[in-house]
């Protein structure tokens, strides 16, 4: 296996509520090769924003904590640097690309002025420097005649050409490490395939790391080499892409990969739906966390949660079933 | 950006005008108008007749109107009737005292209100947040009048620290000094409520600011806090507090006419009130008129600064301030 | 796509039946009543207005009874609890009745107020168009005038009549509920049930008030309630300056105006009616600010930032 770039160990990040703590991951692992892409699929509320926003510890600033759990980040654990420490990271080796490119930028700054903002202060680059920098990144991210564009403000710009420019600054300085959360949830359908196939060229091309959040199958299968599922707080199946969309053995994998329209299923069939809804922070239900939507959830389901185990096949996945759901369906 | 200027330039200029109209049709229409007063009873028709076609006011009111405010453009104001002195002459010392106090009151706001209002939105329900939540309660309750009175009780009759009244000692009219001691109850008093609310925009449009993405986004460049606090969050926090700035204008002319009539403060507000006891019918309207320039032009300064802070007005795309 | 269903739960799921939710009105007394300077302020407001009610009974003295045998004495000579004023009258007494003024004016306007909001702001924000544009230009013109001004001049063209003054303050306050009310339902016109209506043949009409007690209840209520605490700021005001509640009627802005003047004799005379004043208007705010927490979902916890930290350091493994 390739050298780990990031490695998440048992990382339970809470919040403060009403209720008292609640936990909004509950010890998920995850590791993440250098050079490869990691994508955290999961429902919105299954913690996924969570757990990137805990790697570059801007969830102190959310209102969350870090409760426990290591973030191994080219050998240094995260979670117990100091904001001022992070700081040199952030924004330099670890940069995030956001959900809506539209609200992500700040809209009395032109984009030239909030690129050129990180280059000045991570590679200490003169004014003048910075700004043909800028021109640079921009032209790189494909936007057309930089120079004028870099003088313009958001509100000028397509949400698609700000997602552009989003991305242009996450990747200024050269990171090792991408976090993308949810980066074309905002965006067109047209322009979502743009932005994807511009990160991966630009993955390519600069040879950095993704961490990339979604909710949407469809955007894994063309991005990921390894996938995570993610529901309720916890990790429910784990392995390479080829691992979850072959042999994925949990039914919420399951129900996930069947919603795709497309994807799996012939022409005509109905598009399967995974019933109710994820459970509200702090209100987990006793067993599995998926056992009230589970279609095969048998009563040990309600008593036990499932760990995540190694399967047979050599990846994880969190469930009592002994074999994937396939066969259970019959 | 100069045609969203002429657009608003344009507004000013209507709203004055309807301005103008509503206050002559309601001296002018209203029962206990000008006629009333300006006619003693005891004269016979005849003679009323006569001293009404010299006024003017048997003419219709839309051609008074005319008339007036072609006046009003030539810097004629009228006379008063009680001594038949030039409306100006008496009105444009008052104007000027009430801008001193007003500007005073204001100035000293500002520089409390909006940096405690910011710091206290870095620290929501701290002590400096509670007390300061504390005066929003008393500034928004309290008759500032009342305050008026109860300070001068304190510091000018009981200590005998302040000057009781007035601007000036007898004597020491345009000393700086005299008129800084006279100014420190008045400013007190005029402040406190203008404190009070914005302290209250400051915190809260601080704290909706901080909340957008683009601050994380600014976390997220690894940016020092201060740098995200100040640079990033504080510019575009002032936008709505520059707009408010603008409409809390009429509520400063008001309350300086309170407390002017507290401090007998020889300003345009108390002038007012007088005015408005003897029926002096010039001279109200042309306060009214001087006041809603002011209020009109304060407006108008409010929503240049607010294009200059924020890119997004330059191409038009802002509703208006109000709609 | 996944997230977006909202299918109820499988059978197989949650033995838990959902209960019926507790009524608004309970959850919203349940927040009001946790709210402490709310309650505070709803017995103080209790008081003042028993007080006002009572007041002929509270006192032996008629408080426009000039008695220049005894003026000026000092609070507890004879039977005068707060003493007499310059021309003779019982402070007390005047105290108790002016209440009378400050409560009837401050409910009055603000129940007018938003009625005169409510229609303006409901026709404005339905309808649109040049009725909309008319009211918000004049909305706008309203906002730009000190209003004080206004009430003045109105109330010398017209005399200083206590029904007038309740008019123009009505006249001038409006505002605030219209401008709300539009809002409301600028919402409720992109909604599709009010298509919905139409088709059936509900009238406009209907639609609007049955919209407006749903939605928009809640913000006009705390909007009146905040309208009666500035009513009673504005009337001492203008019975300040002598353009208010005329003698022998007694408020207690017009007490402050004569205390002003002899204050020098009776310093103290000048600080119960500003006190009484300072009271009621407190307790109608907090009122307000009660209701608004209670009857807004998104509101936070409150929570000192020292308590934030000792919470975060107990939880929290890394250096803040």
């Amino acid at each position: 296996m390739a050298q780990e770039l990031l490695e998440i160990k048992d990382l339970t990040v809470g919040f403060l509520t009403e209720k008292g703590f609640v936990r909004a991951t509950d010890r998920i692992s995850l590791s993440l090769p250098k050079g490869q892409t990691l994508c955290v699929v999961g429902e919105s509320g299954s913690g996924k924003s969570v757990a990137s926003l805990a790697v570059m510890r801007l969830i102190d600033y959310a209102g969350g904590v870090i409760a426990e759990g290591e973030v191994h980040f080219q050998g240094q654990d995260l979670t117990v640097k100091s904001q001022e420490e992070m700081r040199r990271i952030r924004g330099n080796k670890i940069t995030m690309v956001f959900q809506d490119p539209m609200s992500a930028l700040n809209p009395v700054f032109t984009v030239g002025e909030q690129i050129a903002e990180s280059l000045r202060l991570h590679k200490q680059l003169s004014a003048g420097a910075a700004w043909s920098r800028v021109i640079d990144m921009l032209r790189l991210v494909g936007i057309p005649d930089p120079e004028v564009r870099a003088r313009q403000y958001p509100h000028e710009m397509s949400g698609g050409m700000c997602q552009r420019v989003v991305i242009a600054m996450a990747l200024a300085c050269d990171p090792e490490l991408v976090i993308a959360d949810e980066p074309t949830t905002a965006l067109d359908v047209t322009v979502q395939a743009q932005i994807l196939e511009l990160m991966q060229k630009l993955k390519r091309e600069m040879g950095m790391s993704i961490l990339l959040i979604t909710h949407d199958m469809g955007v894994a299968a063309e991005m990921a080499d390894r996938i995570a599922v993610m529901y309720a707080g916890v990790i429910v199946e784990e392995g390479t892409a080829e691992d979850i969309f072959e042999r994925s053995r949990h039914p919420y994998t399951h129900g996930l990969l069947k919603s795709i329209p497309g994807l799996s299923g012939e022409r005509g069939t109905e598009l399967y739906a995974i019933q109710g809804n994820i459970p509200r922070l702090g209100e987990l239900p006793a067993g599995c966390r998926f056992s009230p939507r589970c279609p095969f959830a048998a009563e040990r389901c309600f008593r036990e949660e499932p760990p995540l185990l190694p399967t047979p096949d050599g990846h994880r996945s969190a469930c009592w079933l002994e074999s994937g759901p396939e066969v259970k369906t019959s | 950006m100069t045609e969203y200027l002429i657009r608003r330039t344009l507004q000013s200029v209507l709203v004055l005008f309807l301005i103008s109209v509503v206050a002559f049709l309601l001296i002018h229409a209203a029962p206990g108008g000008p006629k009333s007063i300006m006619m003693s009873p005891r004269v016979s028709p005849e003679v009323a007749k006569i001293q009404e076609r010299n006024l003017g006011l048997d003419q219709p009111v839309p051609i008074q109107y005319v008339k007036w405010l072609g006046n009003m453009l030539q810097g004629d104001l009228g006379n008063t009737f009680k001594n038949n002195i030039p409306v100006g002459e008496i009105m444009w010392p008052t104007v000027k005292n009430t801008l001193v106090l007003m500007a005073a009151a204001w100035i000293v706001s500002l520089i409390i209100a909006i940096p405690w209002g910011i710091y206290n939105s870095t620290r929501e329900y701290g002590l400096s947040d509670q007390t300061a939540s504390f005066i929003s309660y008393i500034g928004f309750a309290m008759p500032s009048f009342w305050f008026g009175i109860i300070l001068q009780e304190i510091f000018a009759l009981k200590l005998g620290w302040l000057p009781l009244s007035d601007m000036y000692k007898l004597g020491n009219e345009g000393d700086i000094g005299d008129l800084l001691l006279h100014l420190i109850m008045p400013v007190s008093v005029l402040s406190l409520g203008f404190l009070a609310s914005y302290m209250k925009y400051a915190r809260s449009s601080m704290l909706e600011v901080l909340d957008q993405d683009y601050i994380r986004t600014a976390r997220a460049k690894g940016l020092k806090e201060r740098r995200v606090v100040f640079r990033h969050a504080l510019r575009n926090a002032l936008i709505p507090i520059i707009t408010i700035l603008g409409l809390d204008l009429p509520i400063l002319v008001s309350g300086a006419a309170l407390t002017e009539r507290v401090f007998n403060w020889p300003g345009m507000g108390r002038l007012f009130v007088e005015s408005a006891g003897q029926r002096e019918y010039s001279m109200l309207m042309a306060i009214t008129l001087v006041t809603a320039l002011f209020v009109v032009v304060g407006n108008l300064v409010a929503d240049i600064l607010y294009a200059i802070v924020d890119p997004r007005v330059k191409l038009g795309k802002k509703g208006g301030v109000s709609a | 796509m996944s997230e977006t269903q909202s299918a109820p739960l499988a059978p197989t799921g949650n033995p838990k039946v959902s209960r019926r939710p507790p009524g608004a009105l309970r959850t919203g007394w349940k927040k009001f009543s946790s709210n402490k300077l709310a309650v505070v302020g709803l017995i103080v407001l209790v008081f003042f207005v028993l007080v006002a009610a009572l007041a002929p009974w509270l006192t032996p003295y008629k408080p426009d009874r000039i008695d220049m045998m005894f003026p000026n004495l000092k609070p507890g000579t004879g039977n005068h609890l707060l003493g007499t004023d310059e021309l003779g009258r019982d402070i007390f007494a005047r105290l108790l009745f002016s209440s009378r003024v400050s409560l009837l004016v401050g409910f009055s306007v603000a129940v007018a107020t938003v009625m005169i909001g409510t229609f303006i702001g409901a026709v404005s924000g339905y309808f649109g168009g040049w009725a909309d544009t008319i009211f918000m230009r004049l909305v706008d013109v309203m906002n730009s005038i000190p209003l004080l001004f206004l009430n003045i001049l109105v109330l010398a063209i017209f005399d200083p009549k206590f029904i007038y003054m309740i008019l123009i303050l009505t006249f001038t306050g409006w505002m605030g509920v219209a401008r709300l009310v539009r809002g409301s339902y600028l919402q409720l016109r992109e909604m599709q049930y009010v298509e919905a209506a139409q088709a059936i043949g509900v009238s406009s009409w209907g639609i609007i008030i049955r919209h407006l007690l749903r939605n928009a209840t809640a913000p006009i209520i705390v909007n009146a309630t905040l309208m009666v605490g500035s009513a009673i700021l504005s009337e001492s005001a203008l019975s300040y300056l002598g353009m208010g509640v005329q003698p022998p009627q007694t408020s207690w802005g017009q007490m402050l105006s004569n205390a002003q003047e002899f204050m020098l004799i009776d310093p103290l005379q000048a600080v119960y009616p500003g006190l009484c004043i300072l009271i009621v208007v407190l307790a109608v705010n907090f009122i307000g600010d009660g209701l608004r927490d209670a009857m807004d979902p998104r509101k936070k916890a409150m929570m000192s930032p020292r308590r934030l930290d000792q919470w975060r350091k107990s939880f929290s493994k890394s250096k803040i």
